[in-house]
């Protein structure tokens, strides 16, 4: 039957998935769950609803360190991709992340707090931050909330992250419906060559 | 959609299971025919509309294969090995009226006369099943020229092209950029570059829309109706003769024979559990690879006690996925791959096998780069640079509308221990068995992933990337083409199906689907699946009129 732990943990190990797996089902409904709630809290303008308010902002400053917007252009903050997380854990898909996100949100101040801040990660300064990070990079707290950092940069707006299509814009996707060629650089010269007479 | 019904005593012509490549043509060409035909499908009737491009739902979490049943799965590498589950590929395919041919990338190859006789050509292999087909393409290309007409396919000739006695209907789909590169690393090599056929329409045709380029053909739903599903074809025309009813959300899990040896329906469940019967002259089985070999292992009875239409022994052997390699490359320029339909360039240079490289193994190369952001993100990017932080960011900046793969698709063995089985210690909540793929990859075909890799890696750096990286060969643990697990074959000991996809064994049986395959074809089997399902229901008619069935 159904094991709903093992279809969590394969949702959050960080290797290569195909589009196709098996023995795992029902993962829709969570999401269907998932825009419905960002949709609520986007109309009653909720922040936080799972997260505490301090491992929130762990979670913003860990966000802004995995794909920052110090060039200039959007990063995850932008994109909202902690709200994302956040509405995330509150699904009962993720019950079991939970506590692995919570502890490791706490670490982060923990540690923070040994190196000598007050208040917590959030307020380390960039380079602080990076190097707290760099000591925790190959554990499951980082890999699971890095997953969830960039999908909540990088997906459908409806699920409330991307905001404003700030992970798309990030990476170069001019979104809309449907295209017209050229598509890119190369076909648009073979096109111009073509039209040229330049073989 | 509004349509005939039947009742389930009503025994109607045909019974067909699965309505995807196969079943929704066969359903078409009987009920065009005269035939009263209902059509079952385990997955639910989605229309275009329902059809999204959220990544997340989709590339993520499966949502087009309509997995509301759970599919249990498991894997080995042998008999001899403990049945473990399978969080990889696994035997992957949709769940939906239409089937996988809604959400695939629809490469269009036809298969070459030498894929119909190449045992006779290479000889025999050792720790193989290797054989010629009992049909030639000659028999075959009238009907690949059906599909073509009928579902609308866009292409042009191309160097290495087998013989073809109509055009194309269409002509290609615009190039990309990774069509242009695959052109230009073609040149620089003495390879052939040419336009790659598709079953999506470059421009109107048949009363749909032709493609609009918004670039999730692979793995989503076409929202346009330009690509040639059987759910935008053929299903529609069946349904449209009065004389087909496609039953969506019923799963069957027997076929029904009597004390005579004989069909007489099949056993389904609906979308509640509840089951149910239909009563029919004949059945069709068009259930994929997969599940037409469990289709038929679930069928026991006094007379068949090793499986329905299994004398042989060979139902559910020699399962084929092709084998896949690929090279990355990232560009100065822009490419912008996430528009547009997958692959527009391919070279078939290698298409035939070649003695000289030592093993058995040949394939296309095709250039695409069917991912969504986040896969890129999370799983394809290159490995030698940062996961996370400022340079992670420029590298998502600056690689993922700037990068490409070439992409080699495969020949794979038919290996008679590679199975798709019966899994009773596995079973789903209907008590359903699951499926276990016992899989050991033959040591050609791997031989072939490692040389093919080198030509994708040739092609990259001939294309004069600017950063190369390989995508690692894997084990192989699934796929998404169902090849070979009901062979075709004239010897009732050493196949499934005649030559005219009766099964040897129940003269009222028939099985059209990949399953029917006897060699793998080059990575693209959808199109000659399909052309059989046309000559099939030719024949299958011609035997009902004359009640040969």
């Amino acid at each position: 039957m159904t094991n709903p732990q093992s279809s969590r943990r394969d949702f959050l190990a960080d290797s290569g998935r195909a589009a196709t797996a098996a023995w795992l089902s029902f993962h829709l409904p969570w999401l269907a769950s998932l825009a419905s709630c960002a949709r609520d809290d986007a109309r009653n303008n909720k922040a936080f609803g799972t997260l505490t308010p301090a491992e929130a902002s762990a979670m913003r400053a860990f966000a802004a360190q995995i794909i920052p917007s110090d060039d200039g252009t959007p990063g995850a903050e932008d994109a909202g991709a902690a709200h994302f997380v956040d509405r995330a854990l509150g699904q009962p898909f993720f019950a079991d992340n939970l506590p692995v996100i919570r502890a490791g949100l706490a670490d982060l101040d923990a540690r923070a707090q040994s190196a000598g801040e007050r208040t917590g990660f959030a307020s380390l300064s960039r380079v602080a931050q990076i190097a707290i990070m760099r000591e925790i990079e190959h554990g499951a707290f980082f890999k699971a909330a890095r997953m969830l950092v960039v999908i909540g940069t990088l997906a459908d707006p409806a699920y409330g992250g991307n905001k404003d299509y700030a992970g798309w814009m990030m990476v170069g996707i001019d979104h809309r419906p449907s295209y017209t060629a050229p598509f890119g650089w190369y076909d648009a010269q073979a096109s111009a060559d073509a039209r040229k007479g330049v073989a | 959609m509004n349509q005939r019904t039947y009742g389930e005593r009503e025994s109607v012509d045909f019974v067909i299971v699965g309505s995807g490549a196969a079943g929704g043509v066969l359903a078409n060409e009987l009920a065009t025919a005269g035939f009263d035909v209902v059509v079952l499908e385990q997955g639910p009737w989605q229309q275009p509309t329902d059809f999204t491009h959220d990544e997340l739902a989709i590339e993520r979490e499966n949502g087009m294969l309509n997995l509301s049943v759970e599919a249990i799965q498991t894997i080995r590498t042998s008999e001899a090995d403990p049945k473990r589950r399978n969080t990889g590929r696994a035997l992957a395919y949709r769940r939906g009226v239409g089937g996988t041919s809604v959400h695939f990338a629809a490469n269009y190859w036809r298969f070459h006369p030498i894929d119909f006789k190449e045992r006779s050509k290479w000889g025999s292999i050792s720790g193989t099943g290797f054989a010629d087909w009992p049909i030639t393409y000659e028999e075959l290309e009238p009907y690949y020229t059906r599909v073509d007409w009928e579902i609308g396919v866009s292409g042009a000739p191309g160097p290495f092209d087998p013989p073809r006695t109509r055009p194309y209907p269409l002509p290609p789909v615009p190039n990309k950029s990774s069509g242009v590169l695959l052109e230009r690393a073609a040149r620089a090599l003495g390879l052939h570059a040419q336009a790659a056929p598709h079953a999506i329409l470059s421009q109107p045709y048949d009363g749909r829309s032709g493609c609009m380029a918004c670039g999730r053909c692979s793995y989503y739903g076409c929202e346009f109706g330009a690509k040639s599903s059987t759910l935008a074809t053929v299903i529609p025309k069946a349904v449209a003769t009065g004389r087909c009813e496609v039953r969506a959300n019923s799963t069957v899990f027997r076929v029904a024979t009597n004390a005579s040896g004989r069909v007489t329906g099949v056993e389904y469940w609906d979308k509640n559990g509840k089951a149910h019967g239909q009563s029919a002259r004949a059945v069709i089985l068009a259930a994929n690879g997969a599940e037409t070999a469990r289709l038929l292992l679930l069928s026991t009875s006094s007379l068949f006690p090793h499986g329905l239409a299994n004398s042989s022994g060979h139902v559910g052997r020699h399962i084929m996925f092709n084998g896949h390699s690929s090279t990355f490359g990232r560009f100065d320029h822009p490419l912008n791959e996430y528009k547009g339909v997958v692959a527009t360039r391919v070279i078939h240079d290698f298409y035939d096998a070649d003695p000289k490289r030592g093993f058995y193994g040949a394939g296309g190369i095709d250039a695409r780069f069917n991912f969504g952001p986040i896969a890129f993100a999370l799983d394809w990017a290159p490995p030698d640079l940062p996961s996370w932080g400022s340079d992670y960011k420029r590298m998502l900046r600056e690689y993922y509308t700037h990068s490409f793969r070439f992409a080699a698709h495969i020949t794979s063995l038919p290996v008679p221990t590679n199975t798709v089985s019966l899994d009773h210690d596995h079973k789903d909540q209907w008590g359903r068995p699951g499926l276990c793929l016992t899989y050991q990859e033959h040591p050609d075909d791997l031989k072939a992933r490692y040389w093919f890799r080198e030509r994708t890696r040739e092609l990259m750096e001939a294309a004069a990337a600017t950063h190369v990286w390989d995508q690692p060969v894997l084990p192989i643990d699934g796929g998404v083409h169902l090849l070979g697990t009901a062979r075709m074959g004239n010897d009732p000991r050493d196949s499934v199906v005649d030559r005219y996809h009766r099964a040897h064994d129940v003269p009222n049986l028939f099985i059209c689907d990949g399953s029917s395959f006897v060699t793998s074809g080059r990575g693209q089997p959808t199109m000659t699946i399909q052309a059989l399902a046309f000559r099939a229901a030719e024949h299958i008619g011609r035997f009902a009129r004359s009640n040969d069935i």
